[in-house]
C-alpha cells in the first residue's frame, strides 16, 4: 500500500470521528448549559480549554467570549481559522475522500461529499439558526454513515486497518479529553455541592461519550462517580473507553506492516507500553481528580501519531531493498 | 426507412422528437441526408426516437443526468471555492457509425500512429527523415514540443505513443479527417465508458437490436498494453498512474482508470528514483516500479531534467527513462509529432516511412512558412481559420469569417513579421448529430466530432471501438469543449455491416 494512501486513510479516519465527537460535545454541553444551574462560563470554557483553542480564542475575541456558548458553538462550529472546528474537519474529510476515492470506494466517497455539500449549504447555516440540535445530530448521523460504510463496504485489508487506526486513537483523545473537560467543570462546580447538580454534571459526561444508556445498563441505574470515571476509563465492552479504543488502535497497530518503516514499531511499542501503563492505574485505583493520568494518555497518544506520521512520510531509504538487481 | 409526417399526421400518432428534423444546408447529417431519407446505418436510433415522445424522452435524459451525478462522473471547476466538480453533460441520442467506415477508420488510425511511431523514432534517432527533406528541418528543430537532449535515448519497450487520441471531423463531403493528434496525454476515455453505461441501461433493446460494439473492455486493454512493454518480467511489473493530484480537472479520469485496471494511482511525491530505478513508498518499503502511466506534461515529469526551477515532478525519472529501468506511457518528447505545424506534413510522412497512400483525410492547410501559401493567406484571410502553431485551446487564434477588420489587420501583422508561427485552414462546417434541446423538449442539428482511443503495445495496435463524441450544445456553435458549453455523446459502432443481426 502507498504509503501516502495510508497516512490518508489514517487521517479520514481521524476527521470523520473528530466531526462525530466535536457535534456531540457541543449538543451535550448546550443540554448542560440549560439544564445544570451553572454559570455559562462553567460549561464552555472547558470545552474550548480541552479542544486546545483557549489561548486562540481568548485572544481573538477575549476572556469573556469563552463563556458565551453562541460565541463558542460558532467557533467551533463554522470558524475557517479554528483547525479544530467541525467545518475543518468535515472539509478535511471530504478532500482526504476525494484523493483516495480508488481506495475507499465510491459509497463512502459520496457520503463524505454529501456531508460537505450539505454543511456549506444555506439550507444548513438557516438550520443552525432555527433547530441547532437537528444540525449536530445531521452531522452525527452523517458521519456515523461513512464510519458503517467503511465497516461494511470496504475490504477489511490494510487501507482499512489504517482508517480505523485512525478512528480509534482520534476516539483515545476524544474520550480523554471530554473526562478532562467535566474534571474542570466539577473542579469549577466544586462550591456548589448540591447532590442533584453533581449527579446531573455525570449523566452530562456519559451522554458526552454516548455512554449514557450503556453505563445504566450495566450499573442497574445506581450513579456514582467513581463507577462513571470507571466505566469511561476501563470498560473494555464499551467502544469508548480509553482501554477499549488503546486496545483496538494497538490491535491494528500490530498488524501494520514494519519492515519499512522504524516509525510505526516505535507508536506500535508507545501504544503497547499506554495499555499496560494504564492497567497499573486501574490495579492502583484511581483518584478521583484523573487529570494527571488523562493528560499523559493524550500526551502519549500524540507522540504516538507523530511516530506513525513520521514512519509513513518515509526516510528516504539508503539501499533499494527489493531491487532486482541488488539480488 | 423514410419518416414520413404526412403518413403521421394522417395516422394522428402522438407527435414525437424527431418530426420536421432536418439537417441543416450546407451540413452533413450524421442520421439523415439531405433529403431527409435516414442514412442505411442509422435507421435503428431513427426509428428508437420515432418512437419516442418529448415526454418519455425528457424522463431518459434525466434519468441519465441523475445517473452521472451520483456517480460522480466529474469535472473540476477551478475556480469554485466550494470544491465542487461539474457533471460533463451527456446527450443520450448516440452517434452510429456504420461497420464499413469504422473499418476503414481503424486501418487509417493504425496507419498513422505507425507512421508518427516511426517519424519520432527517427527525429530522436538518426533524423534520416530530415536529411532526405520530408519535412522542413527548420520547422520540426524550432518546434517548442522538440527535446533535443532526447536525442539518442530508446524507450523501454519500444512503443513511444501507447494511448494516442486522434481528433476527426466530418466535412459536408461525408469525409473524416484528421483534425488534429494527440500523443501526449489525451483525455476523454472515462466518459465514453461511463456514457455507455448510461445508454445500456436507457436503451438496452435497441443497442442489442443493433449489435453496438462493446468499449468496456478498454482498462483491460490498456493495463496489457502497458505490462507488455516493461522493462522487466511483464508478469512481475508493478504498473502505476501517475496523477498531477484532485486538483486536475481530470482528476475523476486519473482515479476511473487506476480503478478499472486495479493498480495503484500515485502522486510524484510517492515516487523516487534510486540507482536508475524508480521506486514508490508502501507501507512495506519502497517498491519498485516499471510502469508510468503519467497523466502530467513532459515539463512536469523531472525537474533535474525539464525544470530546475520546479519543484513538481519526480527527481531522477528522465534518468531512470534513459537508462531504460523504467517506461513512461507516453514517452517524453511526442509533443513534436502532434504539433499544428508538423500535422500538414503527416500525410507526406506516410509515403515518406510507410511507402503507403495515407488511408485518412485531413484537412487542407496552409503553411505560412511556405511562400506560395503565405500569400494565399494574406489574399485570403477573412475567408480562414488562422492558428499559431505553439498555443493550444483555442488561443491564439483568428477566426476570419467572423473577424473584426482590426482584428484581421493585427493578424496580417503578426503573420507578416514571423509566417513560420502560423497555419490556416479554411472553416470546416463540422458535421451535425440529432441532439436533445431540453428548453425546445426536441431534438435538433447539432455541431459534433470524434476522439477515437488508440493503444499501442509490443504486439501492435488495438483501437477502441467507438471513441468519445463531443457536442457543441449551442445552436450555431462549433466549439465542442467542455468547459465552453460542450457535451458529448455515446458513439456506437456498428458490428455488422448489414446493420441487422
Amino acid at each position: 500500500m502507498i504509503s501516502r494512501v495510508a497516512d490518508h486513510c489514517f487521517w479520514l479516519g481521524r476527521y470523520i470521528e473528530r466531526a462525530e465527537s466535536t457535534a456531540r460535545l457541543l449538543q451535550v454541553t448546550r443540554t448542560l448549559a440549560f439544564d445544570a444551574e451553572l454559570p455559562p462560563l462553567y460549561c464552555w470554557r472547558p470545552l474550548v480549554i480541552v479542544s486546545g483553542q483557549y489561548p486562540d480564542l481568548a485572544e481573538e475575541l477575549g476572556v469573556d467570549a469563552v463563556g458565551n456558548g453562541e460565541t463558542v458553538q460558532r467557533y467551533m462550529t463554522w470558524a475557517p481559522d479554528n483547525p479544530v472546528s467541525i467545518r475543518n474537519s468535515i472539509r478535511a474529510a471530504r478532500e482526504g475522500a476525494r484523493s483516495i476515492r480508488e481506495v475507499i470506494g465510491h459509497d463512502i466517497w459520496e457520503a463524505a461529499n454529501e456531508l460537505f455539500l450539505w454543511f456549506m449549504s444555506e439550507g444548513a447555516a438557516a438550520q443552525y439558526l432555527n433547530d441547532r440540535d437537528e444540525v449536530y445530530r445531521n452531522i452525527r448521523r452523517s458521519t456515523q454513515l461513512c464510519l458503517g460504510l467503511m465497516r461494511s463496504t470496504m475490504m477489511h485489508d490494510e487501507p482499512m486497518d489504517f482508517l480505523w487506526l485512525g478512528v480509534m486513537i482520534e476516539r483515545v483523545g476524544q474520550t480523554a479529553r471530554t473526562l478532562d473537560m467535566h474534571h474542570h467543570i466539577r473542579g469549577a462546580a466544586e462550591g456548589q455541592q448540591q447532590t442533584l447538580l453533581q449527579a446531573a454534571l455525570w449523566l452530562s459526561l456519559l451522554r458526552a461519550c454516548s455512554g449514557f444508556e450503556a453505563y445504566m445498563r450495566k450499573q442497574q441505574g445506581r450513579v456514582s462517580g467513581e463507577s462513571v470515571i470507571a466505566f469511561l476509563l476501563f470498560e473494555n465492552r464499551f467502544p469508548r473507553s480509553l482501554r477499549y479504543c488503546l486496545r483496538s488502535a494497538l490491535g491494528l497497530a500490530k498488524r501494520l506492516p514494519s519492515p519499512g518503516s522504524r516509525g510505526i514499531t516505535d507508536a506500535r511499542k508507545r501504544l503497547d507500553a499506554l495499555d499496560h501503563w494504564l492497567d497499573g492505574q486501574e490495579k492502583a485505583g484511581v483518584q478521583l481528580s484523573e487529570h494527571a493520568l488523562l493528560t499523559h494518555v493524550v500526551d502519549e497518544i500524540g507522540a504516538a501519531c507523530g511516530e506513525l506520521q513520521g514512519g509513513l512520510e518515509g526516510e528516504e531509504p539508503v539501499a533499494a531493498p527489493q531491487s532486482e538487481a541488488a539480488q | 426507412m423514410l419518416i414520413d409526417q404526412t403518413q403521421t399526421a394522417a395516422r394522428a400518432a402522438p407527435p414525437t422528437i424527431l418530426d420536421g428534423y432536418r439537417a441543416l444546408p450546407g451540413t452533413y447529417d450524421e442520421l439523415v441526408e439531405a433529403a431527409g431519407t435516414t442514412r442505411q446505418h442509422a435507421q435503428m436510433v431513427a426509428s428508437l426516437l420515432a418512437n419516442m415522445s418529448a415526454d418519455s424522452f425528457a424522463r431518459c435524459q434525466a434519468l441519465a443526468e441523475l445517473s452521472l451525478a451520483q456517480r460522480g462522473v466529474t469535472f473540476s471547476v477551478y475556480s469554485d471555492e466550494r470544491g465542487t466538480e461539474k457533471v460533463m453533460p451527456v446527450c443520450l441520442v448516440p452517434r452510429v457509425i456504420g461497420a464499413a467506415e469504422w473499418a476503414r477508420l481503424e486501418k487509417g488510425l493504425v496507419q498513422r500512429l505507425t507512421t508518427l511511431q516511426l517519424f519520432l523514432d527517427d527525429l530522436y534517432g538518426e533524423q534520416k527523415a530530415l536529411r532526405d527533406k520530408a519535412v522542413p528541418a527548420d520547422l520540426l528543430l524550432g518546434s517548442k514540443h522538440y527535446l533535443p537532449q532526447l536525442r539518442g535515448m530508446k524507450p523501454p519497450g519500444g512503443v513511444r505513443i501507447h494511448i494516442a487520441g486522434i481528433d476527426l471531423i466530418r466535412s459536408p463531403d461525408g469525409v473524416l479527417r484528421v483534425l488534429e493528434d494527440n500523443l501526449r496525454t489525451p483525455s476523454g476515455v472515462s466518459y465514453v465508458i461511463e456514457n455507455r453505461l448510461i445508454t445500456k441501461r436507457v436503451f438496452p433493446a435497441a443497442m442489442d437490436r443493433i449489435g453496438v460494439r462493446r468499449v468496456d473492455d478498454y482498462p483491460t486493454q490498456l493495463v496489457e498494453k502497458l505490462r507488455s512493454v516493461s522493462p522487466e518480467d511483464p508478469e512481475r511489473s508493478t504498473i502505476v498512474v501517475l496523477t498531477p493530484g484532485p486538483f486536475n480537472s481530470a482528476y475523476f479520469e486519473h482515479s476511473f482508470l487506476a480503478r478499472s485496471m486495479g493498480i495503484e494511482l500515485v502522486e510524484a511525491s510517492d515516487l523516487f528514483v534510486s540507482g536508475d530505478e524508480v521506486f514508490v513508498r508502501t507501507t512495506l518499503g519502497p517498491r519498485r516500479v516499471h510502469v508510468i502511466y503519467r497523466r502530467t506534461d513532459d515539463a512536469y515529469i523531472d525537474p533535474e531534467f525539464f525544470r530546475p526551477d520546479s519543484m513538481l515532478g519526480v527527481p531522477g525519472l528522465m534518468r531512470a527513462w534513459a537508462a531504460g529501468k523504467v517506461t513512461l506511457a507516453n514517452a517524453p518528447g511526442n509533443g513534436v509529432a502532434d504539433d499544428k505545424a508538423i500535422y500538414p506534413f503527416v500525410p507526406d510522412l506516410v509515403r515518406y516511412f510507410l511507402g503507403e497512400e495515407p488511408i485518412l483525410d485531413q484537412v487542407d492547410t496552409k503553411v505560412c512558412a511556405r511562400k506560395a501559401d503565405l500569400s494565399y493567406v494574406l489574399e485570403h484571410l477573412d475567408q480562414l481559420v488562422v492558428k499559431a502553431v505553439d498555443e493550444a485551446g483555442g488561443y491564439g487564434m483568428l477566426m476570419g469569417p467572423t473577424a473584426s477588420a482590426a482584428e484581421l489587420d493585427m493578424f496580417r501583422d503578426r503573420i507578416i513579421a514571423d509566417p513560420r508561427r502560423y497555419i490556416a485552414q479554411h472553416r470546416i462546417e463540422l458535421s451535425t448529430c440529432p441532439t436533445w434541446v431540453a428548453e425546445e423538449r426536441r431534438i435538433e442539428p447539432r455541431r459534433i466530432d470524434l476522439r477515437p482511443f488508440v493503444l499501442t503495445g509490443k504486439q501492435g495496435s488495438w483501437v477502441l471501438p467507438g471513441g468519445l463524441t463531443r457536442v457543441a450544445l449551442r445552436a450555431g456553435s462549433y466549439v465542442v469543449n467542455s468547459s465552453q458549453g460542450g457535451g458529448s455523446k455515446d458513439t456506437w459502432v456498428q458490428a455488422q455491416a448489414d446493420g441487422t443481426s
